[in-house]
C-alpha cells in the first residue's frame, strides 16, 4: 500500500463518529488545560489513563494526543493576552505576543499562532505520513542489542536535553528503571522488589506512579507559592491577521516548522525544547532582529509553528520505535501496553488502522483547534479566573478514584501516597521526573534485550560493538554526553533556556 | 556545616540510600552470569551505577557551591497524603460517594486559604462529577454506597 490510500485508510478510522467525539474531547480539554496555569498536558493525560483504559486504543490514543497538542494552542492564548504562559512550551510567545496585545494587536497575535500552529500541525502530520514508514522499516531488522544501544541512547539524549543538573537527571533515570523492574521477573518468575507485599506483586502501578508525581506532588508545590493573581484581559479586536502580517511571518512560520518538526523527533524533544530553538533562531536569521521582544509578530509565528509541529514529530520515535521521547509518550505508551498493543516498528504493519488513524486525527484535530481556539477565544480567557484552590481539589478527586479503578486495590492507593511523597522530594531536590517516567517504562525493556543480547553472545558484551547500528547508538550516546559535560556547551544550553 | 550545595547533597543522598536497598535486595537474588543472567543481575547493576552517581553528588556538593533548598512548607503534603491515605481506608466499606466527599472536603484545607463553604460545595460538586464519569459513564465497577 503506498501512502496515499494508507491515508484514507486512517481518516477511514478518524472519522468513525466515536474517534471523532473522543477527538474533540481530547481538543477541548488539551485547549483547556493549555490555558489553565498549573495543569499541564502530563498532568492530564495522566489523570484521564484510567478513563482511557475503558475506550479502544485508537480512541484513547487519539483523545491523548488531541490533548497534548491542544494544549500547544491554548497555551499561546494566555500568553498574549494576559502574559501568563499556560504552558512551558508558550513562554517565549509571551515575550512578542503580550506585547503585541498591549499594543492593541492581540486579535492579530492570537490569529497569527493559530494558524501558524494550524499549518505546523498539517506540515508536520504530512511529514509522519512520509518518514515514519520506512523508519519503522529500519527498525523491524534491529535485533536486541541494536534495540538496548537504542534506549541507551534514547535515555541520555532525554537526560541531555533535559534541563537542570546531568548527574541527577541520569540518577532519576536509573532510580525509573529500578522501580521498573519491581514485580514479578518474566524469566524466573522470582518477585523482586515487593518486599512481600501482595500489592507490589505485578509491579508498581504506573499509573498510581504518574498520578503521584505529575499530579499531587505537583499540587504539594504549586499550593506553597503565593497565587499569581491573574491580570486583566483586554479587548481582543479582528483576529484574522492582515496580509501584510501574513507576509512577513511566512519565512518565520517555515522554519519554525522545519527546526520544531526536526526536534521533536529527537528523544526528550518535543514541543518546549522546538519553541525556545525556534525563537532563538528567528532572533538570528531574522532582519532587523531589534524589534524581538517588543512585539515583532515573526517572535510569535516561528515558536508557535516549532512546538505544535515538534509536539506532534515527538510521537514519531513512540509510534515507530516502542520509544518515549517525553513523558506524555510514556503515558501513551502505557495506555497502549494495557490494550495489548506493544509499540514498536510492529504496530505500522500489524495495526495499521492504528497508526494511520492517529495521523488522520492530527489533521482532524488540528481544524478543530483553529476552530476552537480563534473563534471561541474570549470563552477560554475566562477559564483563568477558576482560582487554583478550587483546581487543584478536582486533581485530587481524580487521582484517587482513577487509581482506585485500575485494580480496585487499595494496595494502589498506597503506592500512590508513598510516591506522591518521595515526587515531592524530588522536585524539591531539583530532581526532574521526567526521567524517571522514561526510565520506569523502559526498564524492563532494556533488561529482556540486554538479557537477550547476552544469551545470543554467551555473555560477551563486544555484541554491542557488532553492528554498525549498535555502534551509532553507543557513540551518539556517549557523543551527547560529553558535549553536555563540556563547560561551554553548558552554559549556552543553560542560555538558552533562560532565554 | 560543610555542604556547600544542600540541593545536590541531599539528592546524592536519597540516591545512596535508594541504591543501597536495591543492592542489598539484589543480592538476595541469584546473579547468574553475563550469558545468563538471573533475576539479580540488572538490578545489581544499576545500583551500582546509581551509587555512584549518589557518591558523585555527594562530593560535589561539599566542594563546589550551589543552590539551596527552598522552604519547605508541609501543609499541603501531609494534607493531600493524609486525603488518599483516608480514601484508601473508606472506598472499600464506605463506598464512593461518602469517602470522596470525605476526601475532597479534606483535600481543600491543604492550602491556608481554604474557606469551609467553598470547600462543602466544591467536595458536593466534584464528587457528582466523578461519579457521573466514572460510575454512569464509563460503568466501572465501583462501590458507590456503604456495604451492609
Amino acid at each position: 500500500m503506498d501512502v496515499f490510500s494508507n491515508i484514507l485508510l486512517g481518516f477511514g478510522v478518524a472519522l468513525s463518529p466515536q474517534n471523532l467525539v473522543y477527538c474533540l474531547i481530547g481538543s477541548v480539554l488539551g485547549t483547556m488545560v493549555g490555558v489553565l496555569p498549573g495543569i499541564g498536558p502530563v498532568t492530564t493525560v495522566a489523570l484521564l489513563l484510567p478513563i482511557s483504559f475503558t475506550l479502544d486504543p485508537i480512541s484513547a490514543l487519539i483523545m491523548m494526543a488531541g490533548i497534548y497538542y491542544g494544549a500547544q494552542y491554548g497555551g499561546s492564548t494566555t500568553a498574549i493576552l494576559i502574559n501568563i504562559p499556560g504552558e512551558p512550551s508558550s513562554v517565549v510567545t509571551s515575550l512578542d505576543g503580550h506585547q503585541m496585545a498591549r499594543q492593541g494587536r492581540a486579535g492579530p497575535a492570537l490569529g497569527v499562532a493559530a494558524l501558524s500552529s494550524f499549518f505546523a500541525g498539517c506540515v508536520a502530520a504530512l511529514l509522519i505520513a512520509v518518514g515514519a514508514p520506512p523508519l519503522a522499516q529500519i527498525a523491524l531488522q534491529f535485533g536486541p542489542a541494536e534495540y538496548f544501544s537504542l534506549m541507551v541512547c534514547g535515555l541520555v539524549a532525554a537526560v541531555v536535553l533535559a534541563h537542570g543538573s546531568i548527574v541527577k537527571a541520569i540518577g532519576m533515570v536509573i532510580l525509573g528503571l529500578i522501580f521498573g523492574l519491581a514485580g514479578s521477573d518474566i524469566n524466573s518468575g522470582v518477585r523482586r522488589f515487593t518486599y512481600g507485599l501482595q500489592g507490589l506483586a505485578d509491579g508498581v502501578e504506573f499509573v498510581a506512579l504518574s498520578m503521584a508525581i505529575y499530579g499531587l506532588a505537583e499540587v504539594a508545590v504549586n499550593l506553597e507559592k503565593k497565587e499569581v493573581k491573574s491580570g486583566i484581559a483586554q479587548s481582543i479586536g479582528r483576529v484574522l491577521p492582515s496580509w501584510a502580517d501574513v507576509r512577513t511571518c511566512i519565512p518565520s512560520v517555515l522554519r519554525g516548522t522545519t527546526l520544531g518538526s526536526l526536534l521533536g523527533v529527537l528523544p526528550g524533544g518535543g514541543a518546549l525544547l522546538a519553541s525556545f530553538a525556534a525563537y532563538t533562531l528567528e532572533k538570528k536569521v531574522a532582519r532587523a532582529p531589534r524589534n524581538f521582544g517588543q512585539g515583532d509578530i515573526r517572535g510569535v509565528a516561528a515558536p508557535e509553528a516549532a512546538n505544535n509541529a515538534g509536539a506532534q514529530t515527538s510521537m514519531v520515535p513512540m509510534l515507530t520505535l516502542g520509544i518515549p521521547s517525553n513523558p506524555t509518550m510514556a503515558l501513551m505508551i502505557a495506555a497502549l501496553m494495557v490494550h495489548g498493543v506493544s509499540p514498536g516498528p510492529r504496530v505500522m504493519t500489524d495495526r495499521p488502522e492504528l497508526f494511520w488513524g492517529i495521523v488522520a486525527s492530527m489533521w482532524i484535530a488540528n481544524l478543530m483547534l483553529v476552530i476552537l481556539n480563534l473563534p471561541l477565544v474570549g470563552l477560554w480567557v475566562r477559564l483563568v479566573r477558576i482560582p487554583y484552590r478550587m483546581m487543584f481539589v478536582a486533581i485530587v478527586a481524580f487521582c484517587c478514584v482513577g487509581t482506585f479503578t485500575i485494580n480496585s486495590n487499595t494496595a494502589d492507593l498506597a503506592v500512590l501516597a508513598f510516591f506522591t511523597v518521595f515526587g515531592y522530594i524530588c522536585l524539591k531536590l531539583g530532581c526532574e521526573p521526567a526521567p524517571l517516567i522514561l526510565g520506569f517504562v523502559l526498564g524492563p525493556m532494556m533488561e529482556e534485550n540486554l538479557r537477550r543480547a547476552l544469551l545470543i553472545s554467551r555473555g560477551d558484551p563486544a555484541i554491542f560493538l557488532s553492528s554498525p547500528i549498535s555502534i551509532g547508538f553507543l557513540l551518539a550516546a556517549a557523543f551527547l554526553l560529553i558535549v553536555v559535560a563540556a563547560p561551554t556547551i553548558r552554559r549556552r544550553r543553560d542560555e538558552a533556556m533562560v532565554e | 556545616m560543610f555542604i556547600r550545595a544542600p540541593k545536590d547533597f541531599w539528592a546524592g543522598v536519597m540516591f545512596l540510600a535508594f541504591a543501597a536497598v536495591t543492592i542489598v535486595t539484589a543480592n538476595g537474588y541469584s546473579m547468574g552470569r553475563g550469558g545468563r543472567m538471573g533475576p539479580g543481575y540488572f538490578p545489581a547493576m544499576l545500583g551500582w551505577a546509581l551509587a555512584f552517581l549518589g557518591v558523585v553528588l555527594v562530593i560535589r556538593a561539599l566542594v563546589a557551591k550551589g543552590e539551596s533548598i527552598e522552604p519547605i512548607k508541609l501543609r499541603p503534603l501531609l494534607v493531600l497524603v493524609a486525603s488518599v491515605l483516608i480514601f484508601a481506608l473508606a472506598i472499600q466499606p464506605l463506598g464512593l460517594v461518602i469517602s470522596l466527599v470525605g476526601t475532597t472536603f479534606l483535600s481543600a484545607f491543604a492550602t491556608p486559604d481554604a474557606r469551609w463553604r467553598e470547600a462543602a460545595i466544591l467536595s458536593l460538586a466534584l464528587t457528582g462529577l466523578v461519579s457521573l464519569i466514572f460510575v454512569f459513564a464509563l460503568r466501572l465497577p465501583l462501590p458507590i454506597w456503604p456495604s451492609l
